[in-house]
Protein backbone atom coordinates (compact mmCIF):
# COMPACT_ATOMS: atom_id res chain seq x y z
CA UNK A 1 0.00 0.00 0.00
CA UNK A 2 1.75 3.43 -1.04
CA UNK A 3 1.71 5.80 1.77
CA UNK A 4 -0.94 8.64 0.27
CA UNK A 5 -2.76 5.42 0.34
CA UNK A 6 -2.35 4.78 3.64
CA UNK A 7 -3.40 8.22 4.72
CA UNK A 8 -6.31 8.57 2.71
CA UNK A 9 -7.64 4.83 4.42
CA UNK A 10 -6.25 6.74 7.75
CA UNK A 11 -8.39 10.06 7.76
CA UNK A 12 -11.68 7.50 6.92
CA UNK A 13 -10.26 6.10 9.82
CA UNK A 14 -11.83 8.53 12.06
CA UNK A 15 -15.26 8.83 10.46
CA UNK A 16 -16.90 9.71 6.93
CA UNK A 17 -15.01 12.98 5.57
CA UNK A 18 -15.47 14.65 2.57
CA UNK A 19 -12.70 15.51 -0.26
CA UNK A 20 -11.70 18.58 1.24
CA UNK A 21 -11.39 17.26 4.50
CA UNK A 22 -9.74 14.21 3.38
CA UNK A 23 -6.79 16.44 1.94
CA UNK A 24 -7.20 18.81 4.72
CA UNK A 25 -6.40 15.34 7.17
CA UNK A 26 -4.01 14.04 4.86
CA UNK A 27 -1.91 16.70 5.25
CA UNK A 28 -1.94 17.10 9.07
CA UNK A 29 -1.79 13.52 9.58
CA UNK A 30 1.72 13.29 7.46
CA UNK A 31 2.72 17.25 9.27
CA UNK A 32 2.51 18.43 5.58
CA UNK A 33 4.99 16.23 4.18
CA UNK A 34 2.02 15.20 1.80
CA UNK A 35 -0.31 17.29 -0.11
CA UNK A 36 -3.03 15.42 -2.32
CA UNK A 37 -4.26 17.41 -5.19
CA UNK A 38 -8.11 16.98 -5.70
CA UNK A 39 -7.42 14.75 -9.56
CA UNK A 40 -5.11 12.54 -6.58
CA UNK A 41 -7.54 12.19 -4.26
CA UNK A 42 -10.54 11.41 -6.49
CA UNK A 43 -8.73 9.20 -8.75
CA UNK A 44 -7.60 7.10 -5.48
CA UNK A 45 -11.38 6.87 -4.35
CA UNK A 46 -11.99 5.76 -7.26
CA UNK A 47 -9.36 2.67 -6.84
CA UNK A 48 -10.03 2.11 -3.32
CA UNK A 49 -14.20 2.04 -4.61
CA UNK A 50 -13.21 -0.43 -6.98
CA UNK A 51 -11.42 -2.48 -4.37
CA UNK A 52 -14.61 -2.41 -1.96
CA UNK A 53 -11.96 -0.10 0.80
CA UNK A 54 -14.14 2.88 0.42
CA UNK A 55 -17.81 3.65 -0.02
CA UNK A 56 -20.31 7.12 -0.56
CA UNK A 57 -21.92 7.74 3.20
CA UNK A 58 -24.14 10.60 2.59
CA UNK A 59 -23.99 13.96 0.40
CA UNK A 60 -24.84 17.39 1.43
CA UNK A 61 -25.09 20.54 -0.37
CA UNK A 62 -22.97 23.24 1.25
CA UNK A 63 -22.98 27.02 0.28
CA UNK A 64 -24.35 25.58 -3.15
CA UNK A 65 -21.24 23.14 -2.87
CA UNK A 66 -21.95 19.31 -3.18
CA UNK A 67 -19.77 17.73 -0.69
CA UNK A 68 -19.83 13.57 -0.47
CA UNK A 69 -18.86 12.12 2.88
CA UNK A 70 -16.91 8.86 1.68
CA UNK A 71 -16.48 6.19 4.55
CA UNK A 72 -14.37 2.88 5.47
CA UNK A 73 -16.02 -0.72 4.19
CA UNK A 74 -15.63 -3.53 6.75
CA UNK A 75 -12.63 -4.44 3.57
CA UNK A 76 -11.20 -0.63 4.08
CA UNK A 77 -10.83 -1.57 7.99
CA UNK A 78 -9.30 -4.67 7.49
CA UNK A 79 -7.03 -3.86 4.90
CA UNK A 80 -5.85 -0.74 7.35
CA UNK A 81 -5.37 -2.91 9.79
CA UNK A 82 -3.04 -5.31 8.38
CA UNK A 83 -1.16 -2.12 6.82
CA UNK A 84 -0.95 -1.02 10.28
CA UNK A 85 0.07 -4.26 11.55
CA UNK A 86 3.07 -4.35 8.70
CA UNK A 87 3.99 -1.06 9.15
CA UNK A 88 4.29 -1.62 13.08
CA UNK A 89 6.28 -5.05 12.69
CA UNK A 90 8.48 -3.35 10.60
CA UNK A 91 8.79 -0.14 12.40
CA UNK A 92 9.80 -2.64 15.57
CA UNK A 93 12.06 -4.45 14.03
CA UNK A 94 13.57 -0.95 12.89
CA UNK A 95 13.79 0.20 16.49
CA UNK A 96 15.97 -3.08 17.65
CA UNK A 97 18.50 -3.21 15.49
CA UNK A 98 18.61 0.60 16.19
CA UNK A 99 18.66 -0.03 19.84
CA UNK A 100 21.34 -2.99 19.42
CA UNK A 101 23.41 -0.65 17.56
CA UNK A 102 23.29 2.39 19.83
CA UNK A 103 26.16 1.53 22.26
CA UNK A 104 28.53 0.16 19.28
CA UNK A 105 28.27 3.25 17.72
CA UNK A 106 28.08 6.10 21.12
CA UNK B 1 -23.10 26.85 -6.99
CA UNK B 2 -22.96 30.91 -7.51
CA UNK B 3 -25.20 31.94 -10.28
CA UNK B 4 -22.20 32.83 -12.37
CA UNK B 5 -18.98 30.57 -12.24
CA UNK B 6 -16.34 32.73 -11.14
CA UNK B 7 -13.46 32.77 -14.06
CA UNK B 8 -11.29 30.16 -11.51
CA UNK B 9 -14.29 28.06 -11.44
CA UNK B 10 -14.72 28.21 -15.25
CA UNK B 11 -10.69 27.53 -15.45
CA UNK B 12 -11.56 23.99 -13.48
CA UNK B 13 -14.18 23.19 -15.85
CA UNK B 14 -12.08 23.84 -18.88
CA UNK B 15 -9.61 21.62 -17.40
CA UNK B 16 -11.50 19.02 -16.39
CA UNK B 17 -12.64 18.53 -20.10
CA UNK B 18 -10.15 15.94 -20.04
CA UNK B 19 -12.13 13.58 -17.50
CA UNK B 20 -14.93 11.46 -19.61
CA UNK B 21 -18.46 13.24 -19.80
CA UNK B 22 -20.27 10.54 -18.01
CA UNK B 23 -17.48 11.16 -15.08
CA UNK B 24 -17.86 14.58 -15.12
CA UNK B 25 -22.10 14.35 -14.91
CA UNK B 26 -21.19 12.29 -12.28
CA UNK B 27 -18.52 13.65 -9.97
CA UNK B 28 -17.73 17.21 -11.89
CA UNK B 29 -19.79 19.43 -9.34
CA UNK B 30 -17.84 17.69 -6.14
CA UNK B 31 -14.30 17.41 -7.86
CA UNK B 32 -14.80 21.36 -8.46
CA UNK B 33 -16.07 22.24 -5.11
CA UNK B 34 -13.06 20.62 -3.75
CA UNK B 35 -10.75 22.61 -5.94
CA UNK B 36 -12.36 25.86 -4.78
CA UNK B 37 -12.70 25.37 -1.18
CA UNK B 38 -8.69 24.12 -1.53
CA UNK B 39 -8.37 27.91 -3.57
CA UNK B 40 -7.32 30.66 -1.82
CA UNK B 41 -9.97 33.76 -2.51
CA UNK B 42 -7.44 36.21 -4.56
CA UNK B 43 -6.94 32.92 -6.69
CA UNK B 44 -8.16 33.33 -10.59
CA UNK B 45 -6.18 30.68 -12.81
CA UNK B 46 -5.60 27.17 -11.73
CA UNK B 47 -1.89 26.84 -10.73
CA UNK B 48 0.43 24.88 -12.97
CA UNK B 49 0.63 21.86 -10.55
CA UNK B 50 -3.16 21.85 -10.58
CA UNK B 51 -3.33 21.68 -14.27
CA UNK B 52 -1.59 18.80 -14.93
CA UNK B 53 -3.00 16.83 -12.17
CA UNK B 54 -6.47 17.44 -13.38
CA UNK B 55 -5.15 16.73 -16.78
CA UNK B 56 -3.41 13.52 -15.82
CA UNK B 57 -5.37 12.05 -14.02
CA UNK B 58 -8.80 13.08 -16.65
CA UNK B 59 -6.80 11.20 -18.96
CA UNK B 60 -6.61 8.34 -16.75
CA UNK B 61 -9.92 7.98 -16.02
CA UNK B 62 -10.75 8.23 -19.43
CA UNK B 63 -9.36 4.49 -19.34
CA UNK B 64 -11.84 3.10 -16.87
CA UNK B 65 -10.97 0.33 -14.26
CA UNK B 66 -9.60 2.32 -11.56
CA UNK B 67 -8.04 -1.08 -9.79
CA UNK B 68 -6.64 -1.72 -12.65
CA UNK B 69 -2.29 -1.04 -12.30
CA UNK B 70 -1.95 -2.39 -16.26
CA UNK B 71 -4.50 -0.48 -17.78
CA UNK B 72 -1.81 2.52 -19.00
CA UNK B 73 -0.02 0.09 -20.24
CA UNK B 74 -1.92 -1.47 -21.94
CA UNK B 75 -3.63 2.06 -23.36
CA UNK B 76 0.00 3.01 -24.52
CA UNK B 77 0.84 0.06 -26.41
CA UNK B 78 -2.70 0.57 -28.05
CA UNK B 79 -1.88 3.70 -28.70
CA UNK B 80 1.63 2.95 -30.27
CA UNK B 81 0.94 0.08 -32.16
CA UNK B 82 -2.30 2.07 -33.78
CA UNK B 83 -0.37 5.23 -34.25
CA UNK B 84 2.48 3.13 -36.13
CA UNK B 85 -0.39 1.81 -38.82
CA UNK B 86 -2.19 4.51 -39.44
CA UNK B 87 1.34 6.66 -40.17
CA UNK B 88 1.97 3.75 -42.60
CA UNK B 89 -0.87 4.22 -44.23
CA UNK B 90 -0.50 7.79 -44.14
CA UNK B 91 3.08 7.71 -45.56
CA UNK B 92 1.41 5.22 -48.41
CA UNK B 93 -1.36 8.26 -49.61
CA UNK B 94 1.89 10.62 -49.68
CA UNK B 95 4.23 8.47 -51.92
CA UNK B 96 0.89 9.10 -54.56
CA UNK B 97 2.91 13.01 -54.34
CA UNK B 98 5.77 11.47 -56.04
CA UNK B 99 6.74 11.86 -59.73
CA UNK B 100 6.12 8.66 -61.74
CA UNK B 101 9.43 6.55 -62.08
CA UNK B 102 11.45 7.27 -64.66
CA UNK B 103 10.91 6.63 -68.08
CA UNK B 104 12.34 5.33 -70.67
CA UNK B 105 13.53 8.73 -72.37
CA UNK B 106 14.97 9.23 -68.41
CA UNK B 107 16.55 6.11 -68.59
CA UNK B 108 18.64 6.53 -72.07
CA UNK B 109 19.37 9.89 -71.10
CA UNK B 110 21.50 8.16 -67.55
CA UNK B 111 23.00 4.76 -69.46
CA UNK B 112 24.31 7.86 -71.55
CA UNK B 113 25.59 9.84 -68.74
CA UNK B 114 26.95 7.00 -66.56
CA UNK B 115 27.54 4.11 -68.53
CA UNK B 116 28.06 4.82 -71.91
CA UNK B 117 30.20 2.03 -73.20
CA UNK B 118 27.55 -0.66 -72.59
CA UNK B 119 24.43 -1.16 -74.85
CA UNK B 120 21.33 -2.35 -72.85
CA UNK B 121 18.89 -5.56 -74.32
CA UNK B 122 16.18 -3.28 -73.16
CA UNK B 123 14.49 -0.43 -70.67
CA UNK B 124 11.34 -2.25 -68.84
CA UNK B 125 9.70 0.67 -67.73
CA UNK B 126 7.76 0.71 -63.89
CA UNK B 127 4.59 -0.17 -64.42
CA UNK B 128 3.29 1.50 -61.57
CA UNK B 129 4.18 3.43 -58.01
CA UNK B 130 4.34 0.37 -56.39
CA UNK B 131 3.72 -3.01 -57.93
CA UNK B 132 3.08 -6.51 -57.32
CA UNK B 133 5.35 -8.83 -58.96
CA UNK B 134 6.17 -6.24 -60.65
CA UNK B 135 2.18 -5.82 -62.32
CA UNK B 136 -0.07 -2.61 -60.99
CA UNK B 137 -1.32 -3.66 -57.93
CA UNK B 138 -5.43 -4.76 -58.52
CA UNK B 139 -7.77 -5.97 -56.48
CA UNK B 140 -7.98 -9.34 -57.91
CA UNK B 141 -4.29 -9.70 -56.49
CA UNK B 142 -5.47 -9.11 -52.78
CA UNK B 143 -5.95 -13.11 -52.05
CA UNK B 144 -2.39 -13.40 -53.53
CA UNK B 145 -0.90 -10.86 -51.57
CA UNK B 146 -2.96 -11.70 -48.27
CA UNK B 147 -2.02 -15.33 -48.34
CA UNK B 148 1.64 -15.76 -48.33
CA UNK B 149 3.21 -13.21 -51.36
CA UNK B 150 3.37 -9.74 -49.47
CA UNK B 151 6.40 -9.47 -49.93
CA UNK B 152 6.03 -9.24 -53.37
CA UNK B 153 4.21 -5.96 -53.08
CA UNK B 154 7.29 -3.19 -53.77
CA UNK B 155 8.22 -0.20 -55.03
CA UNK B 156 8.40 -0.22 -58.74
CA UNK B 157 11.32 0.38 -60.30
CA UNK B 158 12.63 0.65 -64.42
CA UNK B 159 15.08 -1.45 -65.49
CA UNK B 160 17.40 -1.93 -68.08
CA UNK B 161 19.83 -5.28 -67.79
CA UNK B 162 22.94 -6.61 -70.57
CA UNK B 163 23.62 -9.88 -71.28
CA UNK B 164 27.01 -11.27 -71.94
CA UNK B 165 30.87 -11.09 -71.16
CA UNK B 166 31.84 -7.42 -69.84
CA UNK B 167 33.57 -5.38 -72.32
CA UNK B 168 35.73 -4.47 -69.63
CA UNK B 169 36.50 -5.43 -65.96
CA UNK B 170 33.83 -4.93 -63.78
CA UNK B 171 36.09 -2.79 -61.04
CA UNK B 172 37.24 -0.89 -64.12
CA UNK B 173 33.18 -0.28 -65.24
CA UNK B 174 32.02 0.15 -61.75
CA UNK B 175 34.83 3.47 -60.70
CA UNK B 176 34.03 4.86 -64.14
CA UNK B 177 30.24 5.21 -63.33
CA UNK B 178 31.37 6.03 -59.60
CA UNK B 179 33.86 8.89 -61.50
CA UNK B 180 30.80 10.15 -63.97
CA UNK B 181 27.82 9.75 -60.98
CA UNK B 182 30.05 12.50 -59.24
CA UNK B 183 30.69 14.61 -61.86
CA UNK B 184 27.00 14.76 -62.47
CA UNK B 185 26.20 16.15 -59.37
CA UNK B 186 24.93 12.38 -57.92
CA UNK B 187 25.12 12.05 -54.21
CA UNK B 188 27.21 8.18 -54.32
CA UNK B 189 26.84 5.95 -51.65
CA UNK B 190 29.72 3.74 -51.16
CA UNK B 191 29.87 0.33 -53.30
CA UNK B 192 28.51 -2.75 -51.72
CA UNK B 193 29.91 -6.58 -52.65
CA UNK B 194 28.26 -9.34 -51.85
CA UNK B 195 28.65 -13.13 -52.72
CA UNK B 196 26.43 -14.53 -56.03
CA UNK B 197 25.41 -17.45 -54.38
CA UNK B 198 25.97 -18.71 -50.87
CA UNK B 199 28.53 -21.50 -50.09
CA UNK B 200 26.25 -24.49 -48.06
CA UNK B 201 29.14 -26.34 -46.97
CA UNK B 202 32.69 -28.10 -48.23
CA UNK B 203 33.91 -28.89 -50.64
CA UNK B 204 32.73 -24.87 -51.69
CA UNK B 205 35.47 -22.62 -50.72
CA UNK B 206 33.95 -19.18 -49.97
CA UNK B 207 37.17 -17.47 -51.37
CA UNK B 208 36.31 -18.66 -54.21
CA UNK B 209 32.99 -17.41 -55.09
CA UNK B 210 32.44 -14.67 -57.51
CA UNK B 211 31.34 -10.90 -55.71
CA UNK B 212 28.91 -8.83 -57.02
CA UNK B 213 29.24 -5.07 -57.22
CA UNK B 214 26.27 -2.81 -56.14
CA UNK B 215 26.36 0.44 -56.39
CA UNK B 216 23.92 3.20 -54.98
CA UNK B 217 23.51 6.80 -55.71
CA UNK B 218 20.39 9.59 -56.08
CA UNK B 219 20.01 13.11 -57.40
CA UNK B 220 16.86 15.49 -56.66
CA UNK B 221 13.99 12.67 -56.86
CA UNK B 222 16.19 9.91 -58.63
CA UNK B 223 17.53 6.73 -57.19
CA UNK B 224 20.27 4.62 -58.85
CA UNK B 225 21.32 1.81 -58.65
CA UNK B 226 23.56 -0.75 -60.59
CA UNK B 227 24.70 -4.27 -59.94
CA UNK B 228 27.42 -5.71 -61.62
CA UNK B 229 27.99 -9.56 -61.48
CA UNK B 230 31.00 -11.73 -62.91
CA UNK B 231 29.43 -13.48 -65.95
CA UNK B 232 31.57 -15.93 -68.01
CA UNK B 233 28.96 -16.81 -70.64
CA UNK B 234 26.97 -14.98 -73.08
CA UNK B 235 23.80 -15.67 -71.94
CA UNK B 236 23.71 -14.30 -68.37
CA UNK B 237 23.41 -10.98 -67.04
CA UNK B 238 26.25 -8.91 -65.97
CA UNK B 239 24.62 -5.15 -65.72
CA UNK B 240 21.69 -4.74 -64.14
CA UNK B 241 20.38 -1.05 -63.66
CA UNK B 242 17.15 0.22 -61.69
CA UNK B 243 16.36 3.82 -61.62
CA UNK B 244 13.44 4.71 -59.38
CA UNK B 245 12.10 7.69 -57.14
CA UNK B 246 12.97 8.96 -54.34
CA UNK B 247 10.93 9.36 -51.05
CA UNK B 248 8.92 12.47 -51.86
CA UNK B 249 8.90 15.21 -49.17
CA UNK B 250 5.74 14.84 -47.78
CA UNK B 251 5.79 11.33 -46.59
CA UNK B 252 7.60 12.56 -43.85
CA UNK B 253 4.72 15.08 -42.02
CA UNK B 254 2.31 12.59 -43.65
CA UNK B 255 3.39 10.11 -41.20
CA UNK B 256 4.02 12.01 -38.29
CA UNK B 257 0.82 13.28 -38.40
CA UNK B 258 -1.04 10.21 -39.23
CA UNK B 259 1.35 8.54 -36.56
CA UNK B 260 0.10 11.14 -33.98
CA UNK B 261 -3.87 11.29 -35.04
CA UNK B 262 -3.89 7.37 -34.93
CA UNK B 263 -1.94 7.16 -31.48
CA UNK B 264 -4.76 9.62 -30.26
CA UNK B 265 -7.99 7.84 -31.51
CA UNK B 266 -6.38 4.76 -30.69
CA UNK B 267 -5.84 5.92 -27.64
CA UNK B 268 -9.45 7.12 -26.87
CA UNK B 269 -11.54 4.10 -28.47
CA UNK B 270 -9.42 2.29 -26.11
CA UNK B 271 -10.17 4.01 -22.97
CA UNK B 272 -13.87 4.38 -24.15
CA UNK B 273 -13.96 0.46 -25.27
CA UNK B 274 -12.30 -0.23 -21.82
CA UNK B 275 -15.06 2.43 -19.82
CA UNK B 276 -18.07 0.74 -21.70
CA UNK B 277 -16.62 -3.37 -20.59
CA UNK B 278 -15.73 -2.47 -17.20
CA UNK B 279 -18.79 -3.15 -15.16
CA UNK B 280 -20.46 -5.65 -17.75
CA UNK B 281 -19.25 -9.23 -16.34
CA UNK B 282 -20.99 -11.10 -19.25
CA UNK B 283 -19.00 -8.96 -22.03
CA UNK B 284 -15.44 -8.39 -19.92
CA UNK B 285 -14.34 -11.38 -20.59
CA UNK B 286 -14.63 -11.84 -24.51
CA UNK B 287 -13.50 -8.11 -24.56
CA UNK B 288 -10.70 -8.75 -23.31
CA UNK B 289 -9.69 -11.88 -25.59
CA UNK B 290 -10.92 -9.87 -28.61
CA UNK B 291 -8.13 -7.18 -27.52
CA UNK B 292 -5.61 -9.71 -26.79
CA UNK B 293 -6.08 -10.99 -30.38
CA UNK B 294 -6.01 -7.62 -31.87
CA UNK B 295 -2.64 -7.08 -30.10
CA UNK B 296 -1.02 -10.36 -30.73
CA UNK B 297 -2.17 -9.77 -34.61
CA UNK B 298 -0.80 -6.22 -34.44
CA UNK B 299 2.53 -6.20 -32.83
CA UNK B 300 3.16 -9.89 -33.83
CA UNK B 301 4.06 -8.74 -37.16
CA UNK B 302 6.10 -5.81 -35.91
CA UNK B 303 8.30 -7.69 -33.12
CA UNK B 304 10.43 -9.80 -36.18
CA UNK B 305 10.38 -7.38 -38.66
CA UNK B 306 11.54 -4.29 -37.30
CA UNK B 307 15.09 -5.93 -35.82
CA UNK B 308 15.13 -7.25 -39.60
CA UNK B 309 14.49 -3.89 -40.96
CA UNK B 310 17.32 -2.60 -39.04
CA UNK B 311 19.92 -5.17 -39.73
CA UNK B 312 18.96 -4.62 -43.67
CA UNK B 313 19.52 -1.11 -43.37
CA UNK B 314 23.05 -1.89 -41.97
CA UNK B 315 24.48 -3.66 -44.35
CA UNK B 316 23.67 -1.79 -47.30
CA UNK B 317 23.62 2.15 -48.51
CA UNK B 318 20.18 3.12 -48.48
CA UNK B 319 19.08 6.65 -50.59
CA UNK B 320 15.78 5.63 -49.97
CA UNK B 321 14.67 3.71 -46.68
CA UNK B 322 12.37 1.07 -46.85
CA UNK B 323 8.63 1.97 -46.87
CA UNK B 324 7.38 2.52 -42.85
CA UNK B 325 4.78 -0.42 -43.41
CA UNK B 326 7.64 -2.66 -44.42
CA UNK B 327 8.71 -1.89 -40.92
CA UNK B 328 6.04 -3.49 -39.74
CA UNK B 329 5.66 -6.28 -41.76
CA UNK B 330 2.65 -5.35 -44.24
CA UNK B 331 1.84 -6.56 -46.08
CA UNK B 332 3.96 -9.58 -45.83
CA UNK B 333 1.73 -10.00 -42.54
CA UNK B 334 -1.50 -8.58 -43.85
CA UNK B 335 -3.48 -11.79 -43.08
CA UNK B 336 -2.78 -11.14 -39.62
CA UNK B 337 -3.32 -7.54 -39.65
CA UNK B 338 -6.63 -7.68 -41.21
CA UNK B 339 -7.55 -10.83 -38.68
CA UNK B 340 -6.68 -8.03 -35.64
CA UNK B 341 -8.42 -5.21 -37.37
CA UNK B 342 -11.63 -8.10 -37.36
CA UNK B 343 -10.89 -8.53 -33.35
CA UNK B 344 -10.62 -5.25 -32.90
CA UNK B 345 -14.05 -3.90 -34.85
CA UNK B 346 -15.66 -6.89 -32.84
CA UNK B 347 -14.68 -5.87 -29.72
CA UNK B 348 -15.99 -2.47 -30.72
CA UNK B 349 -19.21 -3.75 -31.51
CA UNK B 350 -19.29 -5.32 -28.29
CA UNK B 351 -18.27 -2.28 -26.15
CA UNK B 352 -21.09 -0.38 -28.37
CA UNK B 353 -24.04 -2.95 -26.87
CA UNK B 354 -26.12 -0.81 -24.93
CA UNK B 355 -25.51 -1.79 -20.97
CA UNK B 356 -28.36 -2.34 -19.09
CA UNK B 357 -27.75 0.28 -16.41
CA UNK B 358 -25.20 2.87 -15.87
CA UNK B 359 -22.67 1.79 -12.77
CA UNK B 360 -22.03 4.86 -10.91
CA UNK B 361 -18.30 5.35 -10.21
CA UNK B 362 -19.05 5.30 -6.59
CA UNK B 363 -21.02 2.69 -5.11
CA UNK B 364 -23.38 3.88 -2.40
CA UNK B 365 -23.57 2.34 1.01
CA UNK B 366 -27.24 1.05 1.66
CA UNK B 367 -29.69 3.60 2.42
CA UNK B 368 -27.30 6.25 -0.17
CA UNK B 369 -29.24 7.19 -3.21
CA UNK B 370 -28.02 7.94 -5.89
CA UNK B 371 -27.79 11.69 -7.36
Amino acid sequence: MREPTFLILTALAAGPRYGYAIIQDVTTLSQGRTSLLPGTLYTALDRLAAQGLVELDREETVDGRLRRYYRLTQDGVADLQAETARLRELTTAAEHRLRALRPRTA
Amino acid sequence: MPATPSPLARRYRRLMLTYPRAYRRERGEELLATLLELATPDRARPTLREAANLIGHGLRARLGRPASRTVVTWSVLTALVCGLYVAAMATRLAWETSRPHPDQAETVAVLAEILPGHQVDGIHPAQALFTFYTEPFGPQMLDSLMFGDGNEYALGTTTASRDGIPPEPLEQAAADAERRLRAGGWTVYPVTHNDTYSCIGPPCDPATIPRDTRLFAKRGDTVFELELVPSRNTDSIYLGLSLSRATPAAVLPAGVAGGLAGAAVGWLLFGWASRRTQDRHAVRGTATVLYAVTMLFWWGPILPSVPAAVTHHLDEPHPRWHPLWEWLGQPTFSLLFVAGCAAALLGLCLAALPSRRRQPVVSHAPGVEAR
